[in-house]
């Protein structure tokens, strides 16, 4: 699981009203090297919940000193789109669990893959 | 016919690119079977094509090979889309090959285009003849053409005579029950109340023979008579072990066809019953394969009649050619049993606490039902034939592929229900979910953003998506209640002014007088050729002028010569098993598929399928708030809407 995937994830438990952003446990994650294309990233940017993303590369220890503000014209700022293209991108949870923060329910994270799915009763 | 070269010559620039696409395509393809072609002329050609799984009978192939010179062989392999024909000089072949290709052959109604190439040696894989089931007997010429005509006449099916014999004119035969009525909604027999009429005379004779040589030792006391118009047929089952006895006795009249028996292994054996034979089913044969007759007007039998005297080549059949069916009328006989079955096979039999023979499943009439039937008949399904499935989903649809595109970059995209993640490479900006881990696993395994997930319930935050994707999806829903939380659930992801796209499979596979790619792709073969046989029957499209978009959707491999209809629903809500390639006979049904394998013992996996009609998906929308159908269509036998979000 990429953080762009864990940035568009949400806890989807029924009764849940605050599953936004999921915990992640990560008990194995690996870095890709990608190749870098600045516009991508910097079209993706206004779209991710920020926060979300600051707060789980750090979680993985992937933050580098990425600031807890989107900053102003990273348009134009190489260095700070590589960043974020880094934990967009490369840093991939390969095993580990999601957990959403209201109700505790774990998904397990594997081989790359979060599975998200609910028991019938509780979806 | 001489005149094809000339003919070719002429042909615009366009048409000659066409060509020697079709014919790069052919190649590959036929690279893909084995069969590798070569440019240095040789005796051989394989006939790309020309095969019994096109429709081409043997008999209309060798006509035109022989017009370029002496055949020497003629090797139609089953179910393939190609022929291989050796000359006896290579002078015959080079003929054929500057004349016969690009060859519009009249096969029945339809033209089909050749395509030649040399081949160094013919070699293919044929299947195995499988023996015939333990139990299984087959006597010809049991009765005479005289008895035969006599027994034709004994039923009369007009309808003043059902009170007294009970008569039913299923949805694809007509069945009529002497001596007592076999009931199709309890699958059994009421053993209390004998019919008005018994076994009609003119049979007592037959029995009798069936008793002197030793066919049974006890004479039936239940007839019934089923008759098959050609394209009918009748679902595999077993007949019911607690109803009947043992030996059961089916005497073919009017017309010859193919039975089908089936293993639980998945083993199958075709057996040609022809014109006044007898089948006798005794032990295995008849308490634990199924047997039943595939709907269809053409069956692929043995070009010459097997004649019991002649030694047989086991595992080579290479004399098959295609018959055209006739009206057959069959009287099947049995004897009703009384007591409990006791036989060798408790997981056939009903005696034995087996449910009830070949029940399948039943259109869910709540929730949970619905949920467990979609569970069995969905998602396991498709964890099991995943990465076969992927195989056969390679090529985008274009109209699909229109849409993404359409959408400005950037856009946040879900992809919901993607599959192995086909569109998932169209456009970078897409995550893709999947009901199947298998699946997903695919998707992940070529580098896309995918999670496993549900439809019904999808874990993205409410309005964070620009757009969203639902292909071949919601169709696997078996209530409407269910098909209407789907779409509210892929609604609740869109942003206001979001779009969605949606594609279901549609019950009409025939619109505007164009049939769908599915019921076109006729005669494929079961074990996943497929797509190689599509490639070459989608580009032999193309000649005829057609717009070719795609290959196909639903690649259904199909099993089944098809230009027939499918199989029915017998009176109760069971879902009818669905013969790949044909129109819909149902809105909800099973759809079997087979599993690429090559060999016979390769079990067949059934999803099941809620078919739209016209005007059914942009119904269902119009029931969630804030959306409106921005455009809707038919694109290669599905139904496709296009929905606008906006705030309520």
């Amino acid at each position: 699981m990429k953080l762009l995937t864990h940035n568009m994830l949400t806890s989807h438990v029924k009764g849940v009203t605050k599953g936004y952003p999921l915990l992640i446990k990560a008990t194995e994650v690996k870095v890709n090297q990608l190749d870098f294309n600045p516009q991508f990233v910097s079209r993706m940017i206004p779209k991710l919940e920020w926060g979300a993303l600051v707060q789980a590369a750090e979680d993985l220890g992937y933050r580098q000193d990425l600031p807890g503000e989107l900053i102003a014209d990273y348009e134009q700022n190489e260095e700070f789109l590589k960043k974020v293209h880094r934990v967009l991108l490369e840093v991939e949870v390969m095993e580990g669990c999601l957990k959403c923060p209201e109700s505790g329910r774990e998904f397990p994270i594997t081989k790359g893959i979060p599975n998200m799915l609910l028991n019938e009763d509780d979806a | 016919m001489k005149s094809d070269l000339s003919t070719e010559s002429r042909k615009s620039k366009e048409e000659k690119k066409v060509l020697r696409k079709q014919l790069k395509a052919s190649h590959t393809l036929l690279k893909h079977e084995g069969v590798c072609t070569t440019p240095q002329p040789t005796k051989s050609l394989v006939i790309a094509n020309g095969g019994l799984g096109n429709g081409v009978s043997r008999e209309e192939l060798t006509a035109v090979l022989q017009e370029m010179g002496e055949v020497e062989k003629l090797l139609m392999p089953p179910h393939k889309p190609y022929a291989f024909v050796t000359f006896r000089s290579e002078d015959g072949a080079r003929k054929a090959h500057a004349n016969l290709n690009g060859w519009k052959l009249q096969c029945g109604e339809s033209s089909i285009t050749l395509y030649l190439s040399y081949v160094d040696s013919v070699k293919c894989k044929e299947g195995a003849s499988v023996p015939l089931p333990e139990g299984l007997a087959l006597v010809e010429h049991f009765v005479s053409p005289e008895e035969e005509a006599q027994l034709l006449n004994v039923i009369d099916w007009s309808p003043t005579q059902g009170d007294v014999t009970a008569q039913k004119s299923l949805k694809h035969r007509r069945v009529k029950h002497y001596g007592f009525e076999f009931r199709y909604d309890i699958n059994n027999v009421d053993k209390d109340k004998p019919l008005a009429a018994g076994l009609p005379d003119e049979c007592v004779p037959i029995l009798q023979r069936c008793v002197e040589q030793g066919h049974t030792n006890v004479l039936p006391d239940q007839l019934t008579v089923n008759q098959y118009e050609s394209g009918q047929g009748i679902p595999p089952h077993v007949d019911t072990h607690s109803a009947f006895e043992d030996t059961i006795l089916s005497l073919s009249l009017g017309a010859k066809t193919v039975m089908e028996f089936r293993h639980p292994d998945g083993r199958v054996a075709a057996v040609v019953l022809p014109e006044r034979s007898l089948l006798v089913m005794k032990g295995e044969s008849r308490y634990l394969w199924s047997h039943g007759i595939t709907p269809r007007k053409v069956d692929m039998v043995p070009a010459e009649a097997p004649r019991a005297d002649a030694p047989t080549e086991p595992g080579i059949q290479s004399n098959l050619t295609l018959s055209r069916r006739g009206t057959r009328t069959s009287f099947t006989f049995r004897k009703i049993r009384h007591e409990p079955c006791h036989c060798a096979f408790p997981s056939a039999c009903d005696s034995q606490g087996a449910p009830s023979p070949s029940p399948g499943p039943s259109l869910p009439s709540c929730p949970a039902d619905a949920a467990r039937l979609e569970e069995e008949y969905v998602h396991r399904v498709y964890s099991t034939i995943a990465s076969h499935f992927s195989d056969t989903r390679h090529t985008p649809w274009p109209r699909v592929c229109h849409f993404l595109s359409s959408l400005p970059s950037g856009s946040v995209l879900a992809d919901v229900g993607c599959g192995n993640g086909k569109y998932l490479g169209v456009n970078a900006d897409l995550v893709g979910c999947d009901r199947s881990t298998a699946l997903v696993q695919i998707c992940a395994a070529r580098g896309y953003h995918a999670f496993v997930s549900d439809a019904l319930s999808v874990p993205l935050r409410t309005a964070s998506c620009d757009a969203c994707i639902s292909i071949a999806v919601i169709h696997h829903f078996s209530t409407a209640e269910r098909r209407l939380a789907a779409v509210k659930e892929l609604v609740r992801l869109l942003k206001p002014g979001g779009q969605a796209l949606i594609y279901v499979w549609a019950f009409e596979q025939e619109y505007n007088k164009q049939k769908s790619k599915y019921l076109k792709q006729i005669f494929k073969e079961d074990h996943g050729e497929f797509s190689s046989t599509n490639l070459l029957s989608e580009k032999s499209q193309k000649s005829s002028g057609e717009k070719v978009s795609d290959l196909s959707c639903h690649l259904e491999n199909s099993h089944k010569p098809s230009d027939m209809q499918g199989v029915s629903r017998v009176p109760d809500a069971r879902l009818s098993v669905h013969t790949n390639r044909t129109a819909f006979t149902s809105q909800d049904l099973l759809v079997p598929w087979h599993l690429k394998g090559g060999k016979s013992t390769v079990p067949v996996f059934h999803r099941y399928y809620h078919v739209f009609q016209q005007g059914e998906l942009e119904h269902l929308c119009a029931q969630v708030s804030g959306v409106k159908v921005k455009s809707s269509y038919h694109d290669q036998g599905n139904w496709c809407v296009v929905l606008h979000f906006s705030i309520i």
